[in-house]
């Protein structure tokens, strides 16, 4: 076995290539964890992050403040436009809420007495102006002799209707099943960049002109050259997918059962095989290093972002997803997306995985033995 | 000045034939750009759309809702509830006590809650209403578009504006005997060390120009994103983001006896890293350290550059132009002076 203990030792060797994607990949995952809470059951009302000035400080203004930061999250902001304007560009705030001094005499005169800075093209910039209009209005309806009565007008805003959520087997969106969606489609991205990467390098080395040579004329049979070769990829490749498998019940050690924990392994299982024979394909075709870490990096990213393991598949255009079903991340993605209720649901994007590997096979069969004929 | 120019013309030449800048330098920042408008584009064009109510035929509430410019209201029968809120045709169902049926919680849910919620809570006011009060606006509003995805390229474009540094690298070990066979020649004549450099320095200056002059031309005219509505002060970062990035390369190539290979590793490692925190990996990790590191975005020279080619190009403002352009020229002072340091009256006993 000393093909297979080199193919190993190389493999070692480029430890440092692993360890930066392993430790991007759980990084990624760590940050990630932190949306992962419990199951959503019930209605959950969508808070925005608002900031808000009050130049005002009136009893009406106070109030409006203190209705506005109950039913939104507030975040800190100061009275300078280029800075809001920025809030808003990066997301950082929904809206800015302006209450300027004269506020309460605008407000009885029913004129537009409050500034708002939002982005009117996003269904956030109706609720915010909805819940301003809909506190002033109450409190101009309760207005008498000068007065308002605020607490007429808390107390009626806090009636308000039941919602019932329609119930379904798994429950789509929540914490858990999105963090095993998010970890699931990411291993995509990282097993993608390290077989290739990897793999590739170790190949490299042993497909060098001098080694290949030396080979050629030692008393190692072909067949068996190879088998310890393929055997030390499928080694390496088990252990990468392994740990991803492992970790991912040591993160969510208590939650595995509330997703359909199988569906992911198997598809991971299937799409790893997929991508070591896609790696096949590209030794077979390249043996170039600059090449090998080019392919590896632009593979990796650009079937990532194409198929939805960046952003999610609903977000991608047509055409993109057009693009994207010529290679087997999209279907892998898929799975993990789906809410199933047996694994024969995802049968076909199974099997187009496999189908994938095999044409990866068979075409890198036809490269090596174009490669021998020119030997 | 005849010899630098002769300098440059091989210089350029020998970069231009240079496989791995040709890929890293020009075609990766386009592949990446592709990439990044296949997965991003979507979410960059936020279109507001109606919001749809499904209620029984014949509810009073019909007609309030009907009158709400943002709300479609579909007559369904109780039926078919299920299938319309699983299909996404409606997001919400009003039953005959105004109590609500939905699939998922989600902004459109929230807005259909409260505007439902009002009518209860009108009742519960208890006091004449005649309509006139709600068709009054408090609210002045200022618009402001959210793009937060979009720093995603200007911080791309940031990234490849200090590609220069892996050219700096390349050109500071041409002049270092222990560093490669033309250092050793080049120490062993006559000719002047600082020629060969300031060519090194104007011909890494001006490819990565040029590969960003393509990268720009490229988001522009076939992805058809526009970026850049100040050509003027978005160039001056641009310029000083390339000047930065070939004087960091000169640093690192002169600072230190590792191998061209760990040199490029370092390069890559300090401009990821740097890019990382200024967004091009997803615009909430900047506005994460943003938060709580306020500090790192406002030193790191990468992020000064995105901030500044987002605020001048879709902000307008150019308040932060001045300070961003003078952080960026103390950096290079300080990195060409370091540099000068590591490289003078440098002699080898053996090579």
């Amino acid at each position: 076995m000393t093909v297979f203990k080199y193919f190993l030792k190389i493999a070692i060797k480029n430890r440092w290539i692993i360890i930066m994607y392993v430790t991007i990949f759980f990084v990624m995952t760590v940050l990630n964890s932190n949306d992962a809470v419990k199951r959503e059951e019930s209605f959950v009302e969508s808070k925005l992050n608002i900031g808000i000035i009050d130049n005002c400080n009136s009893e009406l203004s106070n109030s409006l403040r203190k209705y506005l930061e109950a039913k939104n999250n507030i975040v800190d902001t100061m009275e300078d436009e280029d800075y809001i304007k920025e809030q808003i560009f990066l997301e950082v705030a929904d809206a800015v809420v302006i209450i300027p001094e004269d506020f309460d005499e605008k407000v009885i005169r029913r004129e537009e007495s409050v500034l708002v800075y939002k982005d009117d093209r996003k269904p956030q910039s109706i609720q915010i102006e909805n819940q301003i209009n809909k506190f002033l209005a109450f409190a101009n309806i309760t207005y008498e002799n000068g007065n308002f009565a605020l607490k007429d007008v808390a107390e009626a805003l806090n009636e308000s209707v039941e919602v019932h959520v329609l119930p379904s087997g798994e429950i789509e969106g929540s914490g858990i099943n999105t963090w095993f969606k998010f970890y699931f489609n990411f291993t995509g991205y990282v097993t993608i960049a390290l077989y290739i990467a990897v793999i590739g390098v170790v190949m490299s080395d042993f497909r060098d002109e001098n080694i290949d040579s030396r080979r050629r004329i030692s008393s190692k049979r072909f067949l068996e050259f190879n088998r310890e070769i393929y055997l030390g990829q499928l080694t390496l490749a088990s252990a990468v997918t392994i740990t991803f498998i492992i970790a991912s019940i040591i993160f969510m050690r208590e939650n595995i059962w509330n997703v359909y924990f199988l569906k992911y392994v198997v598809n991971l299982i299937v799409f790893s095989f997929s991508i070591l024979c896609l790696t096949f394909l590209i030794n077979n075709i390249t043996r170039n290093k600059h090449a090998i870490t080019a392919l590896s990096t632009v593979l990796s990213l650009g079937t990532s972002f194409i198929s939805g393991v960046m952003v999610p598949q609903e977000i991608l255009g047509d055409k993109v997803l057009a693009v994207a079903k010529f290679f087997p991340t999209y279907y892998f993605v898929r799975v993990n997306e789906s809410m199933i209720n047996s694994l024969s649901d995802i049968g076909f994007d199974i099997f187009m995985q496999l189908l994938f590997a095999v044409a990866f096979l068979l075409l890198g069969l036809i490269f090596s033995r174009k490669d021998l004929l020119v030997q | 000045m005849n010899n630098i120019i002769r300098n440059c013309i091989y210089q350029g030449k020998n970069l231009f034939r240079d496989g791995s800048f040709l890929f890293w330098g020009m075609t990766y920042p386009i592949i990446m750009a592709v990439f990044f408008y296949a997965a991003f584009n979507g979410m960059m064009n936020v279109n507001i759309e109606d919001i749809n109510i499904g209620i029984k035929e014949n509810k009073g509430i019909s007609n309030i809702l009907e009158e709400i410019d943002f709300i479609n209201v579909h007559k369904i029968d109780e039926s078919e509830v299920s299938e319309k809120l699983e299909s996404g045709e409606i997001d919400a169902f009003v039953d005959g006590n105004l109590n609500l049926i939905v699939k998922k919680s989600g902004i459109n849910q929230t807005i259909i809650k409260e505007v439902v919620e009002q009518i209860k809570q009108i009742l519960k006011l208890n006091r004449p209403v005649d309509g006139s009060e709600f068709s009054v606006s408090y609210v002045t509003g200022k618009n402001q578009e959210a793009n937060s995805i979009v720093v995603i390229f200007y911080s791309l474009i940031a990234m490849v504006s200090t590609y220069g540094i892996y050219a700096g690298i390349a050109t500071a070990s041409l002049v270092q005997a222990n560093l490669s066979n033309i250092g050793i020649r080049i120490n062993a004549t006559p000719l002047r060390k600082e020629n060969f450099l300031i060519a090194g320095v104007i011909v890494s200056f001006l490819m990565n120009l040029l590969a960003n002059a393509i990268l720009l031309l490229f988001i522009n005219y076939v992805l058809k994103i526009h970026l850049f509505n100040d050509i003027k002060y978005s160039a001056v970062f641009i310029i000083l983001g390339n000047l930065f990035g070939v004087i960091l390369g000169i640093f690192i190539g002169v600072s230190n006896k590792k191998s061209s290979n760990t040199k490029t590793l370092i390069a890559i490692a300090v401009t990821l890293l740097l890019s990382f925190f200024s967004g091009m990996m997803g615009p909430w990790i900047k506005v994460m350290l943003d938060e709580y590191i306020p500090f790192l975005n406002r030193i790191n020279p990468v992020s000064i550059i995105t901030n500044n080619l987002y605020r001048i190009n879709l902000l307008g403002s150019t308040r932060s132009a001045v300070e961003g352009a003078i952080m960026l020229l103390f950096y290079c002072m300080v990195f060409l002076l370091l540099s000068y340091v590591f490289l003078r009256r440098k002699s080898y006993d053996s090579i």
